[in-house]
C-alpha cells in the first residue's frame, strides 16, 4: 500500500485498517459500486407525470431516501452512503422512464453549524413554525416540502440504524449514529457522523455542497472530549481519517475531462472566528496528518491566513505542500475580510467566510451562489479590434484602452441584465440548457440554507440571506498583455502602425515571424513584476469592479467581481485569434488570475508580485492564483522555508487565494504514458484536484505546459 | 557594478528566498566552471544557435562581427560588446553578459523581493568572483545590511586578504569555495594554488566570519577520500562554519561556454554518482561535520 507523493515520503500514523480502508477506497472500489445503481426509478409511481414539479421532487427524494442501496463499509468508523451513481453527475438520481428530471445543486456550502449545535430536529421546529405562517399562501407548499424531506433523512437514518443494530462489530456505530443528526452532538466522534450523515444525504440526492469551516465546527468538541479523557488524539485522527476516506466514494478512476474528483467537497481550515479569535486547533493538525499520510486530493483544501497566523500552522502546511498533489491552497483572510465587510456584509459574517466548494469566497449555508464567467480576451479581439479589421484603429493607447472598458462595460451588463431575466425574477423562457428557475426544486439543500425556511423560498427563489450573481473576467493576462504589446509596438516604439498590426494578426502572424519573435521576447509581460504592464491589469480590475458593483442599479442579486478561467482556456481557445504579444491563434493562454504559460521568466516571487499589485479587495468573489513549482526548487529544510516565505510574502502584499502545487513536467508525461503506474498522482487544476490520470489529454496537456517554474 | 546576470527566487545559495546577483570577473579559471560568462570582466556576447532563427536582424552591427553564408558565424574580434545586434534580435539568440548597475540600482532590484526574504532570505552575492569588484561590493552589502537584509557572498576565496577586514562585517554568511585540497591539482584545473584560499578562510573566521563551506564534487580528479580528509582538517579549525555542502560537477556550464565562441573542457565522466555523493557526504558526518 503505498500512497502517491511527487516528492519526499508520507508518513504513517493510522492503523494498518484504516489505511487499507483508504487505500481501497483510492482505488475505486466503492465508486464502481456506485455505478451499479445509477438511480432508482420514478416508473412504478401512479400519475407521476401528473404531478407538480415539486411533488415530483418530494416523490422522488421519497423514493431515493426509501430504496437506495444501503453501503456499510468493513470496518467504517461512521455511516451513510450517496450509493447512486447518477448523482455523481450532478443529477438528482432518479429517473422516469429512463430520463432524468433535474439538475441538482453545487457551489455553496451548507449550514453543518445548525446541524451539529441544534439538530435536524431544531430545523423540523422551525419548518413546522413557517407553515403556521404561511398556511394557506402559496409558499406553504414549499414548507411542507421542506418537512416532508426531513421525513425522507429520517427514514434513510432508520434504515442505516436497523442495518447496523444487529451486528456486534458496528455497535460503536449504531451508537453513535442513534442520536445525530437529528439531535445536537454531544461529542466529537458523534459530531463527525453528524456532518457525514448529513453531507451524505444530500449528496445522496445528486447535490455537490462542500464541506467549508471543519476544524472550526469540530475543534470544541474534540478539546472536551479530550480534557475529559474520554478520547485520544490517535483516536480522534482515526474517525476524522474515516471521514477523509468515505468522502472518496465517488471516486471511479475513469477518464472525464476535467477528471473524476471535481465534486466541490471542499474544505477551509484555520482562521479568525466571528470574535476575531483564531479557530486553529487540535483538528486543524490531524487534518493536515491525515492529508499528508493519505494524500487524498478529494477534498481541496484552503487554509486561511494571516499576518498573524502561528509558523507552526505556516510550517504544516508547507510541509504537506511539498508532498505535492496540490491539495493545500492558501486564502490571505485579511484582505478577504476587509473586501467582504467593504462590499457591504457585517463585520462577524464576513469572518465566517468560507467557500462555494472551489474557491469563491461565500458565507457558508447564508448563500445563493452562480457566477457568471466571460472571456475578456474574445472582447478585446472581437469588440474593441472587431476581429481584427484593418479599418480599426486608435490614435493613442488610452483611446484604445477606454474603448476596450465601454466594450466590457456593455458585455458584462448584458450578461447581467440576462441572467437575471433568464433565473429567478422572471419566468421567460430560458436561453441555456442550466436550468436555474424556480420550477427547479431543491428542497433538500434549502433545508440548509439559513433564510430559505424563514422566507418561505427555496434555495433557488432567493431564498438564502445572500444571493450572489458574480461576473467572472477570463483570460485577463492575456488581455492585458495584448494591450501592453500594442502600446509598445504600435504606439511607443512605432515597430508597426495600427492597421498593419491588425492585418498581421488576421493572419495569425503569417510572414511575419521575426515581429512575432520580437513581441514574445522583447517585453516582461504580466507575471514578471513590470509595472508597465502590471498597472493595465490593474486598471482593468478596477474598471471591471466598478461596472460589477454598479450593477445593483438594475440586478436583483449581489454581483461582485471574480477573475477567473477554471480551465476554460481549453474551451475558449478556438474563438480566439492571435495576441499581440507573439501567441498565435488557437494557443491555450492564461488560467485563472495567473501568467501565460511560457511569459513568465522571472520566478514564483515575480509572478506572485504582479498577481498583487491588483487592488484585488476589489474581487470580492475572488482572483486565484495558480503556481507550480519543481520538487526541485523546494527540497531540503530550505524547501520548506521557501514555501512558508512565498505564503506570508503573498498575505503581506496583498494576494487573495493562491493555489501551490508541486509539479514536475517530466513526472506528468512519464504518467501520461504509463497511467497505470499513477493512478494517485494528483495535480491542482483550478479550485480543484484532479487524478492526472482521470484527466483528458486535452486537459493532460494544459496542466503540463503550465509546470516548471525554474529558479 | 559589473553585473552578468540577476536571479530572483533563488532557493540554492544560502537560507530561504534570494535574490542571487551574478558578478563578472573571476581570478580563477576552473575547467570545470559552471558559469563560464562570469569569468571575464569583460562585457561578452552570448550567441545560443538553438535560439536563432536566420533572420539576419543582427545585421545592423557596426562592426560586421555576424556573418552569413551557410549559417550564422560571428567574428568575435570584431565584436566590441555594444549589443547592437542584441537589441535587434527577435529570439533573445543574442545576449550581451555584462551589463553595469550602480548601487541603488541594484538595491532597487533587491528590495523587489523584499516581502518574500522573511527573517533568513535576502541577497546573495555570487558570480564570478564578487570581491574582484571589492570597493562595490562593500558598499552594497552594507547598504543591503543597513535596510536589514541578510547578506551572503559565495567566493572563491582567491584575493588579498586585506579584503577582509572590511567584507566579514557586511556579510552575515560566506559561501566559501574549497574546490580541491591537493596544491597541484588546484593549480593545474584552476590556474592558482589553494593556500591563499585556504589561509583567508582560517583569517575570515578568526574574524567572526559565519561561513558554509561548498565543495565541487568531481568524479575522478577530487572524488578522493584524501581530499575529503583535508576537507574535514579544515573545517575541523573553523570556529564559525555551519558545515560543508557538495556540489555535484555538471555539464550545463557547457552551453554558456560554446555560446561564448569557446571550447568547453568539461565532460561528462566528470559528473559524480550519487554512491559517491554519499561517500563523500558520509565520510564528513562520521567526523561530526554537519552536511548541508
Amino acid at each position: 500500500m503505498k500512497f502517491f507523493a511527487v516528492n519526499g515520503t508520507r508518513p504513517i500514523r493510522l492503523s494498518e485498517e484504516t489505511r487499507k480502508f483508504a487505500f481501497e477506497s483510492l482505488n475505486h472500489k466503492y465508486g464502481k459500486d456506485t455505478w451499479n445503481t445509477p438511480a432508482v426509478s420514478m416508473d412504478d409511481y401512479d400519475n407521476f407525470e401528473s404531478l407538480t414539479p415539486l411533488q415530483k421532487y418530494d416523490a422522488m427524494i421519497a423514493k431515493i431516501s426509501s430504496t437506495a442501496p444501503i453501503r456499510i463499509c468493513e470496518g467504517e468508523k461512521i455511516s451513510g452512503a450517496a450509493t447512486l451513481g447518477i448523482a455523481i453527475r450532478h443529477t438528482i438520481p432518479a429517473t422516469f422512464n429512463g430520463d432524468t428530471l433535474y439538475s441538482s445543486i453545487s457551489h455553496l456550502t451548507i449550514d453543518f453549524e445548525t446541524v451539529l449545535k441544534k439538530g435536524v430536529n431544531f430545523i423540523q421546529k422551525q419548518a413546522e413554525e413557517a407553515l403556521k405562517k404561511y398556511k394557506g399562501t402559496e409558499k406553504e407548499m414549499f414548507i411542507q416540502s421542506c418537512l416532508h424531506c426531513i421525513g425522507c433523512i429520517r427514514t434513510w437514518h432508520n434504515r442505516y440504524l436497523q442495518q447496523l443494530e444487529n451486528k456486534s462489530q458496528y455497535k460503536a456505530n449504531y451508537e453513535n449514529l442513534k442520536n445525530v443528526p437529528f439531535e445536537p452532538a454531544k461529542n466529537f466522534y458523534e459530531a463527525v457522523q453528524s456532518i457525514w450523515f448529513t453531507f451524505a444525504f444530500v449528496r445522496l440526492c445528486g447535490n455537490w455542497p462542500g464541506i467549508g469551516r471543519i476544524d472550526w465546527l469540530l475543534g470544541d468538541y474534540l478539546e472536551k472530549d479530550l480534557a475529559d479523557g474520554t478520547l485520544t488524539l490517535d483516536e480522534a485522527r482515526e474517525i476524522l481519517a474515516h471521514f477523509f476516506i468515505k468522502g472518496c466514494e465517488w471516486i471511479r478512476g475513469e477518464e472525464c475531462g476535467s477528471g473524476d474528483a471535481q465534486h466541490y467537497q471542499n474544505i477551509v481550515l484555520g482562521g479568525i472566528d466571528e470574535d476575531g479569535k483564531d479557530t486553529t486547533n487540535q483538528v486543524t493538525y490531524l487534518v493536515l496528518d491525515i492529508l499528508e499520510e493519505l494524500g487524498i486530493s478529494d477534498f481541496p483544501t484552503t487554509v486561511r491566513i494571516n499576518k498573524n497566523t502561528d509558523n507552526k500552522l505556516l510550517k504544516r502546511v508547507a510541509e504537506v505542500i511539498r508532498l505535492g498533489g496540490g491539495v493545500i491552497a492558501v486564502y490571505n483572510e485579511d484582505l478577504i475580510i476587509e473586501s467582504l465587510v467593504e462590499y457591504g456584509y457585517g463585520l462577524k459574517d464576513a469572518r465566517k467566510f468560507a467557500n462555494d466548494g472551489c474557491w469563491e469566497v461565500q458565507i457558508p449555508g447564508k448563500t445563493f451562489f452562480m457566477y457568471i464567467p466571460f472571456d475578456s480576451l474574445q472582447i478585446l479581439q472581437g469588440e474593441t479590434l472587431a476581429n481584427y479589421n484593418n479599418d480599426i484603429s486608435f490614435t493613442d493607447f488610452k483611446a484604445l484602452y477606454d474603448k476596450f472598458i465601454r466594450d466590457l462595460k456593455s458585455t458584462v451588463e448584458n450578461l447581467i441584465t440576462t441572467r437575471n431575466t433568464n433565473s429567478f425574477i422572471c419566468t421567460g423562457v430560458p436561453t441555456r440548457d442550466w436550468n436555474w428557475k424556480p420550477n427547479i426544486p431543491c428542497t433538500v439543500v434549502s433545508l440548509f440554507e439559513q433564510g430559505c425556511i424563514e422566507k418561505g423560498a427555496s434555495y433557488l427563489e432567493g431564498g438564502p440571506i445572500y444571493n450572489i450573481f458574480s461576473p467572472h473576467i477570463g483570460g485577463l493576462p492575456d488581455t492585458a498583455n495584448s494591450l501592453y504589446a500594442i502600446k509598445k509596438l504600435v504606439f511607443d516604439e512605432q515597430k508597426v502602425s495600427f492597421s498593419e498590426l491588425m492585418n498581421i494578426l488576421k493572419n495569425n502572424w503569417e510572414g511575419y515571424e521575426q515581429l512575432r519573435q520580437y513581441a514574445l521576447n522583447k517585453y516582461a509581460y504580466f507575471g514578471n513584476d513590470n509595472d508597465e504592464v502590471d498597472m493595465i491589469a490593474k486598471n482593468i480590475i478596477n474598471d471591471f469592479s466598478d461596472i460589477c458593483d454598479n450593477a445593483s442599479s438594475y440586478s436583483a442579486y449581489n454581483t461582485p467581481a471574480g477573475i477567473s478561467t477554471f480551465g476554460r482556456q481549453l474551451e475558449w481557445s478556438p474563438h480566439r485569434m492571435a495576441t499581440p504579444y507573439g501567441k498565435k491563434a488557437h494557443d491555450i493562454l492564461s488560467g485563472n488570475f495567473s501568467p501565460t504559460p511560457g511569459t513568465d521568466k522571472e520566478g514564483a516571487t515575480a509572478i506572485i508580485k504582479s498577481y498583487c499589485k491588483a487592488d484585488l479587495k476589489r474581487t470580492v468573489s475572488g482572483a486565484a492564483l495558480d503556481i507550480k513549482l519543481l520538487p526541485s526548487a523546494v527540497n531540503g529544510e530550505n524547501g520548506i522555508e521557501a514555501i512558508i516565505s512565498l505564503i506570508t510574502g503573498f498575505v503581506a502584499l496583498g494576494g487573495h487565494f493562491m493555489q501551490l502545487d508541486i509539479a514536475d513536467a517530466e513526472l506528468l508525461k512519464e504518467a501520461q504514458l504509463h497511467p497505470e503506474n499513477y493512478q494517485n498522482l494528483s495535480v491542482r487544476v483550478s479550485g480543484w484536484n484532479a487524478r492526472f490520470v482521470t484527466l483528458n489529454k486535452e486537459w493532460q496537456d494544459m496542466i503540463i505546459a503550465q509546470t516548471g517554474n525554474e529558479f | 557594478m559589473r553585473v552578468a546576470d540577476i536571479q530572483r527566487f533563488c532557493m540554492r545559495d544560502g537560507p530561504g528566498i534570494r535574490t542571487t546577483v551574478f558578478l563578472k570577473g573571476c581570478p580563477l579559471r576552473c575547467a570545470w566552471c559552471h558559469n563560464p560568462e562570469t569569468q571575464s570582466n569583460k562585457r561578452e556576447l552570448l550567441y545560443y544557435e538553438t535560439k536563432c532563427i536566420g533572420c539576419g536582424a543582427c545585421g545592423v552591427c557596426n562592426q560586421n562581427a555576424h556573418e552569413f553564408s551557410d549559417y550564422h558565424t560571428i567574428q568575435r574580434d570584431l565584436c566590441i560588446g555594444c549589443g547592437k545586434c542584441v537589441t535587434e534580435c527577435p529570439t533573445g539568440a543574442l545576449e550581451i553578459i555584462g551589463k553595469d548597475y550602480t548601487i541603488q540600482e541594484l538595491l532597487k532590484i533587491i528590495e523587489k523581493d523584499r516581502a518574500f526574504y522573511g527573517k533568513n532570505g535576502g541577497v546573495t552575492l555570487s558570480g564570478g568572483e564578487p570581491f574582484m569588484q571589492s570597493e562595490e561590493a562593500f558598499l552594497l552589502l552594507e547598504q543591503c545590511k543597513k535596510k536589514g537584509i541578510h547578506t551572503a557572498v559565495e567566493t572563491c576565496g582567491y584575493f588579498s586578504s586585506d579584503i577582509l577586514s572590511r567584507a566579514v562585517p557586511a556579510t552575515d554568511l560566506f559561501l566559501w569555495d574549497i574546490k580541491d585540497t591537493d596544491s597541484q591539482r588546484h593549480k593545474d584545473y584552476t590556474g592558482v594554488s589553494n593556500e591563499r584560499i585556504i589561509n583567508n578562510l582560517i583569517l575570515a573566521d578568526s574574524l567572526g566570519a559565519k561561513t558554509r563551506i561548498r565543495c565541487i564534487l568531481i568524479n575522478g580528479l577530487n572524488s578522493k577520500e584524501q581530499h575529503y580528509k583535508n576537507v574535514a582538517g579544515i573545517v575541523s579549525r573553523l570556529k564559525y562554519c555551519e558545515g560543508v555542502e557538495f556540489i555535484p560537477y555538471h555539464s550545463y556550464g557547457g552551453a554558456k561556454t560554446v555560446a561564448l565562441g569557446e571550447i568547453y573542457l568539461g565532460s561528462d565522466k566528470w559528473i559524480p554518482s550519487k554512491g559517491q555523493i554519499d561517500e563523500a557526504k558520509k565520510y564528513l558526518q562520521n567526523k561530526g561535520i554537519t552536511v548541508l
